[in-house]
């Protein structure tokens, strides 16, 4: 019900928008004055959402009331800009910029919302719950008890079947974050893979190897969730290192083409 | 194996007359003369055990006290663990009715005082880059509080007795009378302030010690006390909590308050029922908690909770499922018999009621729960409509999620106890942590919150601290520094009285509390100056009391992810788990 609402007030604004710009128009004004003001102004406006973060204890309104606000801004801003632009490429180097930078950050913010929407459900899909900051420990945990199976009571006169295996298809694997593509896409197939490896060198194994090649394929699990939360917990984080700085960058621009748009043209048709 | 280089520590290791604020030990002869008056000559000592006799729980749970005049005993939101007898002087109880009640500032409460819009605002540049600073003049100063050292204790005290007792309303309690029994034993906050008119001398008792009296006094004098003690006090009041004895006719409630029934279930050892519960879930519906009615039982009343929470179970299959909880003032049973009132035939229990943890309750009888339903009858269809209404609307029945399994988890590890539980919502969060960087920065860099704990199904219940209806942290804080703050109902710690003992921290069954060296405003921790070791104090989630506009986690979500809870309102329970 709150999205149709939402939907029916933006079909609205945006074409009392259109229709304030053509009747502006048809006075032989030029439009570009009112439309870059209030494309200017959704812009500082998307820019503070950023200021009421760091004064959360300020009783400004909840961060989710914000948010909701500041989607619904970020796509008005998008139908301002179509006017503003008339839906040409800028022919001007920067015009260009501004032109690109508006662009970047606007579908960084639109992949930011499928983000939000679906990296949540994700998480909670595979894998246990760690804090971002801790998963380096916990990967050199897992690693750690991995090395103590494959390296303990080893005894190198009857081969080294588990170490060979190791430093062969395992090591690798353990020391960092691996297979991120196939998490994004939601594939198994490298896990497989090794599950596979692991089948073909039982055979080659005595008892206790073979109960500690299980306990190691417990531990490559429990590794590869350990990736697959890392990876979408990463993407979330980058993700506001790319949305954030462009958006400071886009107000750099839109302030200096503003102040251009000012001094060198003239307001009336 | 080798020699243990200790012997385990005892129950009676150290006698309560041993511990701080105590003025002499308790010797043999003291309790000879105690054990010759009443209403210690009316227990029989011969229902005692070999092993707890009445002679050693007076000797070592109780302590004589001395107080002088202005003294104040218990101030009225304490959590206390022990109650008085009076064995000379007379002492004053502070009553709400008539006149206004004594104030905190001279009962020596600390206010808290929400920061301005520019303090709010200069906490961006104010707060330290380093964890825990406190001021030192605010941890250690003297506060303008009237305090004295006397009877090797330092006591807080009223300056003026005359003037105070002019100013509110009192009544005096007399020797020979006793009081704060009902906080010690039902785990409740003091009701009242009680100071000492004159000098008086008092037995303080640990709870432990009147447990075992209670227990083992085969006459039942002092346990007869103590319920005529809560029937004459406090009972009509707590009963007209519930919308059911809203309009209960005089006659009639004074019948009811006279033949109530008084039951405890359940283990009182402090918190280790609930670490129990938490750690040993196996047995938690089934085994573990002890019965008050079962399902298929015609019930003798309706049950209505004084204290603790009580579990709604049913059979499922070859075991039990958790359908409901009910905490204080709740009550179970009514259904039942406002069926059989319809019927004319007895109907069972569809529904198992246990103790979770340590529970007392009230037994209203069924003969007067059906002579009430009458009388409401009588008052009208619209009137009975409204107070079924009230009864269903304000959760009088129980608290009920429609998930059988998240419901059995919460109750299992026993988050049901939280006046503000803090609940994420995972298919919503993006561990984006904007609620630890707001919560830091509302107190002072350092958050009061992990983002992590028990997830059940698609909630995580972070390391934040429950604020408990049941709050076992508070039992055994020496300074009473933690405490229930009366205007928001929330448990906070005072920093100028928090000693950093972590009684609080090793009794929170939640790992909620945390102990912090603190340090000063440039950044050193402070160290003890006699022991050179570095003075900590408990530190917890405070639900921003000091912030404008509430918990600053709350509000920074920006998914709307995070949520506190009131797991003693039904309505907002079901609502939130079923969004």
């Amino acid at each position: 019900m709150q999205q149709r609402i939402t939907f029916l007030l933006f079909t609205v604004i945006s074409l009392l928008i259109f229709a304030g710009c053509y009747l502006f128009s048809i006075t032989l004004s030029k439009t570009s004055f009112a439309s870059g003001t209030i494309l200017l102004l959704c812009l500082l406006f998307l820019a503070s959402y950023q200021l009421r973060k760091k004064i959360s204890f300020l009783p400004l309104g909840s961060s989710a009331a914000w948010l909701r606000f500041h989607i619904f801004i970020g796509f008005l801003s998008f139908v301002v800009f179509a006017i503003h632009t008339r839906l040409q490429i800028p022919n001007g180097l920067l015009e260009f910029i501004l032109f690109l930078t508006y662009y970047t950050v606007f579908l960084s913010g639109v992949v930011g919302l499928f983000l939000s929407r679906t990296i949540p459900y994700r998480l909670l899909s595979r894998g246990e719950e760690v804090l971002f900051e801790r998963i380096p420990v916990h990967r050199r945990k897992i690693h750690d008890r991995v090395k103590t199976l494959v390296f303990d009571d080893a005894q190198p006169e009857q081969g080294a079947a588990l170490p060979d295996f190791y430093h062969k298809h395992l090591q690798d694997f353990f020391e960092g974050p691996r297979h991120q593509i196939s998490h994004i896409l939601h594939s198994k197939r490298h896990l497989h893979q090794l599950k596979q490896k692991i089948s073909a060198q039982e055979p080659f194994l005595d008892e206790q190897e073979q109960v500690r090649l299980q306990q190691i394929a417990e531990q490559i699990q429990l590794k590869d969730d350990l990736d697959y939360q890392y990876i979408f917990q990463a993407i979330i984080k980058l993700w506001l290192f790319v949305h954030v700085p462009l958006t400071y960058s886009l107000i750099i621009f839109a302030f200096y083409h503003a102040l251009a748009a000012c001094a060198f043209a003239s307001t009336s048709g | 194996m080798s020699e243990p280089s200790i012997s385990r520590p005892r129950r009676w290791d150290k006698p309560f007359s041993l511990e701080p604020g105590s003025e002499e030990e308790m010797t043999d002869a003291d309790v000879e003369i105690l054990l010759k008056k009443p209403p210690f000559s009316q227990i029989d000592p011969a229902g005692f055990k070999r092993s707890l006799p009445l002679h050693d729980i007076i000797k070592n749970d109780a302590r004589v006290v001395g107080f002088d005049d202005g003294d104040i005993v218990v101030r009225r939101g304490d959590w206390g663990n022990s109650a008085f007898f009076i064995l000379s002087g007379n002492v004053r109880v502070g009553l709400e009715r008539g006149k206004p009640t004594l104030p905190d500032e001279i009962l020596g409460r600390r206010h808290h005082k929400v920061k301005n819009l520019w303090e709010s605002f200069s906490q961006l540049w104010r707060n330290h880059s380093v964890p825990e600073v406190r001021k030192l003049d605010s941890v250690f100063s003297k506060s303008e509080l009237k305090t004295r050292h006397a009877h090797n204790s330092t006591r807080i005290y009223l300056q003026e007795v005359s003037a105070v007792l002019d100013k509110y309303h009192t009544a005096r309690l007399e020797t020979g009378h006793w009081f704060g029994e009902l906080a010690a034993l039902g785990r409740t906050s003091r009701v009242a302030t009680v100071f000492s008119e004159g000098v008086s001398q008092l037995l303080e008792i640990r709870w432990q010690g009147i447990r075992d009296i209670l227990r083992h006094d085969q006459n039942g004098k002092l346990k007869q006390y103590i319920e005529d003690a809560f029937r004459e006090r406090a009972l009509a009041a707590f009963l007209r909590t519930t919308p059911l004895f809203h309009d209960c006719q005089p006659e009639l409630m004074q019948r009811i308050v006279d033949q109530v029934e008084f039951h405890t279930f359940g283990n009182y050892d402090s918190p280790k029922p609930f670490k129990d519960l938490i750690e040993n879930q196996d047995h938690a519906t089934e085994g573990g908690e002890p019965v008050i009615i079962r399902e298929g039982d015609y019930p003798s009343g309706i049950v209505m909770i004084r204290s603790g929470l009580a579990r709604i179970s049913q059979r499922h299959y070859n075991g039990r499922r958790t359908i409901g909880y009910l905490s204080p003032g709740q009550i179970f049973g009514l259904d039942e018999i406002r069926a059989e009132v319809q019927s004319l035939t007895p109907v069972g229990c569809r529904t198992q009621l246990s103790a979770i943890g340590h529970l007392n309750a009230v037994l209203v009888p069924t003969p007067l729960v059906e002579e009430l339903l009458k009388q409401n009858d009588s008052t009208g269809a619209a009137d009975l409509h409204e107070v079924k209404t009230h009864v269903s609307d304000s959760g009088s029945h129980s608290v009920k999620i429609n998930d059988d399994t998240l419901l059995s988890q919460l109750v299992d590890q026993n988050f049901v106890q939280g006046t503000s539980l803090m609940v994420i919502d995972l298919e919503r969060c993006t561990r984006c942590d904007d609620c630890v960087r707001a919560c830091s920065t509302a107190h002072d860099n350092n958050p009061r919150f992990i983002r992590h704990g028990p997830i059940l199904n698609q909630y995580m219940i972070p390391n934040s601290c429950l604020h408990c209806v049941d709050p076992i942290c508070m039992i055994e804080c020496p300074t009473g520094a933690i405490f229930r703050d009366f205007a928001q109902g929330d448990i906070i710690i005072n920093e100028q009285t928090c000693i950093g003992c972590a009684q609080c921290a090793s009794n929170c069954p939640f790992d909620a509390i945390r102990m912090v060296d603190i340090r000063d405003s440039k950044g050193n921790i402070i160290v003890d100056s006699k022991t050179r070791s570095p003075l900590t104090q408990a530190t917890k989630c405070d639900l921003c009391i000091d912030q404008r506009g509430g918990p600053a986690c709350e509000r920074a979500c920006p998914h709307d992810a995070l949520f506190r809870v009131d797991m003693q309102d039904a309505s907002q329970v079901g609502e939130v788990f079923s969004r």
